[in-house]
């Protein structure tokens, strides 16, 4: 698409708040691959990428898990990519023997048919007790009676050799709830997403590995109605292949800070390793910009590319106080990441195109402001000061 | 934090944003009530009269 360098960028869609684009299966995947190919190298999570039976491999994207990504973005972490992981799978004590089956099948077609390096898989000691509940904003969250049963078993693949994890928890179901039925007509929260974050968040934050989560569930009725979105969930019987492919080339998570446990791995990184300061942009949905990574970027200078995203929240930039660069949809995201990495100014491309802003020699220093520059607002609402 | 004694506790919390850096401000918010997990700013309520936004987080901490 272009002849420049790479442009790292980030891509945030949040997990369980009900984004009409990136809240179902994997159905944010089209537009990752379009930013993968506008600016050569992009840097997202699980929720974007999984599809349950459908997943996309694109050595331009680094599959890396939320909690991570909020790391790599305070530079607490560096990523250096890999040719491969090898996968330890922990499942769930909870899981009935039948859909134990089913996941074992998946690892094994995924080393038959995708030569995929799986194992060695540990079960927990006990059921690991996921719970699902709803935060105020209607955001999906979730926890887990037994925490420190997942971390052990987390600990036994680590010790095994394993370098990623993928995590298989039993999740509890409702078949008749209306936030399913909503959800499988397109027009609801994922319920399950908010408690994976934390069961994956947990995992990968303790043991310093890139790891995953898939909810083990029974197979639903058929739906004829069912949204195209959704659909990516309802091929097979789990929903274990996508993570198992995504984590197959997950970049290794390197501490920079020197007293971080496994902070050797960083002499070893070598030129490979891609850390915040050669992120050149950030896009998330213009609605959800509180969240842990967006805000980091924000607060070193990297644009924040805005694109409308309906979802549950409205934290805005106009909210938050942030400049942004605003889009209406992926594909104009797309555009605005070529320009900035061809070194177009995106205040070029839009008309009215203001003027030069003039600065006395006599003005204290910092009294004004140049409209040259990247980062300032255009999403055409007046900004509103933090205070 | 040892292993066995660790629990997850789900909670939502308010506070009101002073000028400077946010991301500071929302840690020493969760901080008093353990490691924070999963965080997002799930509401904005602007100030009165030029005073501070009140945020609402929803949050997932180790405590």
């Amino acid at each position: 698409m272009t002849a420049s360098r790479p442009l790292p960028t980030l891509l945030v869609i949040p997990t369980g708040i009900g984004c009409e684009l990136g809240g179902y299966a994997g159905d944010g995947l089209p537009a990752a691959r379009l930013l993968a190919a506008a600016s050569g190298c992009l840097i997202t999570h699980p929720n974007v990428m999984n599809g349950a039976s459908l997943y996309w491999s694109d050595s331009r994207i680094h599959y890396v898990e939320g909690s991570a990504l909020d790391r790599f973005a305070t530079a607490a972490i560096g990523l250096r990519p890999v040719r491969r992981q090898r996968l330890g799978l922990l499942l769930d004590a909870g899981i009935e023997a039948e859909l134990r089956w089913r996941h074992l099948q998946v690892a094994e077609g995924c080393r038959a048919s995708l030569g995929l390096e799986i194992g060695p898989v540990v079960t927990t000691e006990a059921p690991l007790e996921v719970s699902l509940c709803q935060g105020g904003s209607g955001a999906s969250w979730g926890q887990l009676g037994r925490p420190e049963l997942l971390l052990r078993a987390g600990q036994i693949l680590k010790a095994a050799g394993a370098t990623a994890i993928a995590v298989v928890t039993r999740f509890p179901e409702d078949n008749s709830s209306e936030a399913l039925a909503a959800y499988r007509q397109g027009s609801g929260v994922d319920c399950l997403a908010g408690a994976e974050a934390v069961i994956s968040h947990l995992l990968s934050r303790e043991l310093g590995l890139p790891c995953a989560h898939a909810p083990a569930l029974s197979p639903l009725p058929l739906d004829p109605g069912l949204d195209p979105r959704a659909a990516g969930e309802e091929l097979g019987y789990t929903f274990l292949a996508c993570v198992l492919v995504g984590l197959s080339r997950a970049p290794d998570l390197v501490p920079l800070r020197p007293e971080a446990p496994g902070s050797e791995l960083l002499s070893a990184a070598g030129a490979d390793l891609l850390r915040i300061e050669d992120v050149g942009a950030v896009v998330a949905p213009a609605g959800a910009l509180g969240g842990a990574a967006v805000l980091a970027c924000a607060e070193r200078g990297i644009p924040v590319i805005a694109v409308r995203n309906p979802c549950v929240l409205n934290v805005s930039a106009a909210a938050l106080g942030l400049e942004v660069l605003a889009a209406e949809s992926y594909a104009a995201a797309a555009g605005l990441l070529v320009a900035l990495r061809e070194g177009i100014s995106p205040f070029a491309l839009v008309r009215p195109l203001q003027r030069l802003n003039m600065i006395s020699a006599d003005m204290p220093s910092g009294a004004g402001e140049s409209n040259s520059g990247r980062g300032q607002r255009r999403d055409d609402t007046p900004p509103r000061a933090p205070c | 934090m040892s292993v066995a004694a660790m629990r997850l506790q789900p909670m939502t919390l308010q506070f009101r944003r002073v000028p400077g850096p946010l991301l500071a401000q929302i840690e020493a918010a969760l901080a008093p009530h353990g490691q924070p997990l999963r965080w997002a700013i799930t509401a904005v309520k602007p100030g009165l009269a030029g005073s501070c936004p009140l945020l609402t987080l929803e949050a997932v901490v180790l405590a």
